[in-house]
């Protein structure tokens, strides 16, 4: 990075040079730097923290004035979220993912989603992020827990550029929002993509023997290195990015559920209540007879210590894995009908 | 019943004699037994104990317009406690925000906006409330809003005694008073009745005021059923940049003589119980 090319780029005009001029920047922080960007732009916007900012903040450092760090009281954090945006403000507030969406979550369902406040739940630790801090720090629950509450937009974006423009779209969106991130990844994913637009799932690979469904920096990830290597296996895979899992884009499901033969979601969430439900039940509610693969958290607590990508590769999350799980599935449709019974699709 | 409606434009506030406020509690009392006397009853206990710290809010302390309930330069008011919806509504009916006979006609009723609970739909309320331990927090931060921008408004909060076993009320206090929100007024109708029996034998709420103090709130407790008392409590000017608390000392079931000493938290009156309330508080509301 080039410390003098730093202040010379916007990051709301040129957010892909922003991104390359800070390479070292993981989406949780690019998302705090986005944050007090586009707080330049509307003084309606304030931040509040509970005692997880990190010091150092960009927005507490720009904008002061809008930065309140209330100490440890998540549950308060989210109350006050809802007065001030009653009192017409725009609110983001953070936490991480395991605090601000389940320790506080009657705050969040009464006084985000069903008053349908301006307020900006942002929580980074989705998943197994937390990693060696152990279950009390992972959140492989928010998703299936805040796709439940009517009224909120669940978004979980798959890397830096994704995390800037959804931050700015859900400043410009009225209503509760939730931001999933993650802790540790600097992920830039090297690939072209539709302009970004909530509850518009974005094409990044076609192909028409599976169809992965994927979002967040893990699950992305994971969906495009399986994508090449089954390619190297002669499977042609279709990926999806669904970052924003509500609403869900159910017309993105039907076309990849009728390109493909096989429905493939990759998160890191619980395989229950995540992606992979909400594409189960649209598959089920739009009558698509796809068979849904659902590779994911199984459904278990992790309460050992380990890297990330240890704890990853522990439940599967790998590309490699992944790509294996499918082959394993695929053999039973036409395509790899050899020695089995052919599936009719 | 002749229905109430509003006296003009900040109508409630300029009603500034204090003579006509406890008429204007006896009116909403008898609002309240009648809505205890609907098919679904109401919190009856609980309403009728925060009654006057309604009237002398709507009444004399708030700058408030039940023709104009969302004018930016209102003060607001978070019914915390919102099981006691009906004593709210009544209120509300009194200082014209809403129809009294239509209030008593729809309460709890199927398709109304008039539930159980405190409904945000209403004229003049500002949250759907009635989950416990939200409304403090709500205020803090709709009185920090005000705040940023120097504005005048003001942030009147009614919490319950035994609400104040929810450890959320205890972060925003925190938050409150490290703020200097002075906008903030928390009440808390200290009625020493909770759902299940008395909160001193439930959750014991002893030494509230010191309590309050200590968390750096102007705290003082009055006798929540005397108007001159508590207006005198809600208007005392603050100092030293604190947020304020009132602890006000009521009784379950207040003004309703045969409620005396027994007033229950959750009641169905019948057409008998109706009458002898109706007859006690005078029907003509004088």
């Amino acid at each position: 990075m080039s410390a003098s090319l730093a202040p010379a780029v916007d990051l709301a005009q040129a957010p892909e040079a922003w991104l390359a001029a800070h390479p070292e920047l993981s989406s949780r922080l690019v998302f705090r730097h986005a944050a007090a960007r586009f707080a330049q732009d509307d003084t309606r916007v304030v931040f509040l923290e509970a005692d997880l900012g990190g010091g150092g903040d960009p927005f507490e450092k720009r904008h002061p004035q809008r930065y309140f760090n209330l100490g440890i009281c998540e549950a308060t954090m989210l109350d006050m979220a809802c007065g001030l945006a009653h009192g017409g403000h725009t609110v983001i507030a953070h936490s991480f993912a395991a605090f601000g969406v389940m320790r506080a979550c009657e705050q969040v369902r009464l006084n985000l989603a069903y008053a349908r406040a301006n307020v900006k739940l942002v929580c980074d630790y989705g998943g197994v992020a937390g990693a060696f801090f152990g279950p009390t720090h992972h959140a492989i629950e928010d998703l299936a827990v805040l796709r439940a509450m009517p009224n909120l937009t669940v978004v979980s974006p798959a890397d830096g550029l994704e995390t800037v423009q959804a931050t700015q779209a859900m400043l410009a969106h009225e209503g509760p929002v939730y931001l999933r991130l993650g802790r540790n990844r600097v992920t830039r994913l090297d690939i072209q993509r539709p302009p970004f637009e909530l509850g518009r799932a974005a094409l990044l690979r076609e192909g028409d023997d599976v169809g992965l469904l994927a979002h967040g920096e893990v699950g992305v990830a994971v969906a495009l290195d399986a994508a090449k290597l089954l390619e190297a296996q002669g499977v042609s895979a279709r990926v999806l990015n669904v970052h924003t899992l509500k609403p869900l884009d159910e017309e993105a499901v039907r076309e990849t559920s009728s390109r493909t033969r096989l429905l493939v979601t990759v998160e890191e969430h619980n395989v229950l209540g995540g992606l992979g439900s909400a594409v189960c039940e649209t598959v089920c509610s739009l009558d698509l007879g796809r068979r849904v693969l659902r590779v994911g958290i199984q459904d278990r607590y992790d309460p050992r210590a380990g890297s990330h990508e240890a704890l990853l590769k522990g439940h599967g999350l790998e590309g490699g894995q992944v790509a294996e799980r499918i082959l394993g599935v695929l053999p039973r449709t036409p395509v790899f009908a050899v020695g089995s019974e052919p599936r009719r699709d | 019943m002749p229905a109430r409606t509003g006296d003009g434009p900040s109508g409630a506030a300029s009603d500034a004699g204090l003579a006509l406020l406890p008429r204007r509690a006896k009116r909403i009392r008898q609002t309240i037994v009648r809505l205890a006397a609907t098919p679904s009853g109401c919190h009856l206990g609980g309403s009728l104990s925060m009654v006057e710290i309604l009237v002398a809010l709507l009444g004399r302390v708030m700058r408030v317009d039940p023709r104009a309930p969302k004018m930016p330069e209102r003060d607001h008011l978070i019914l915390s406690k919102g099981h006691a919806a009906a004593g709210l509504y009544a209120a509300l009916a009194e200082f014209g925000f809403v129809d009294v006979e239509t209030l008593v006609r729809d309460y709890n009723a199927d398709g109304s906006i008039f539930t159980g609970h405190v409904n945000a739909a209403v004229p003049g309320v500002e949250f759907a409330t009635g989950s416990l331990g939200h409304g403090l927090g709500l205020g803090v931060g709709l009185t920090l809003a005000h705040a940023l921008r120097g504005e005048p408004n003001r942030t009147f909060v009614i919490c319950g005694d035994g609400e104040m076993g929810e450890g959320s009320n205890w972060e925003a206090l925190q938050v409150a008073s490290h703020r200097k929100l002075t906008g903030l007024t928390l009440i808390i109708d200290r009625n020493g009745g909770q759902n299940d029996g008395p909160t001193e034998s439930i959750l014991s709420q002893e030494a509230l005021v010191q309590r309050l103090d200590a968390f750096g709130f102007q705290s003082l407790e009055v006798d929540g059923h005397d108007l001159p008392a508590l207006c005198a409590a809600l208007e005392a000017p603050v100092v030293g940049g604190r947020p304020r608390a009132v602890v006000a000392r009521t009784q379950k079931g207040a003004g309703v003589p045969m409620l005396k000493g027994k007033g229950p938290h959750y009641a169905v009156f019948s057409a008998e119980h109706l009458r002898r309330a109706l007859a006690s508080l005078g029907e003509d509301g004088q």
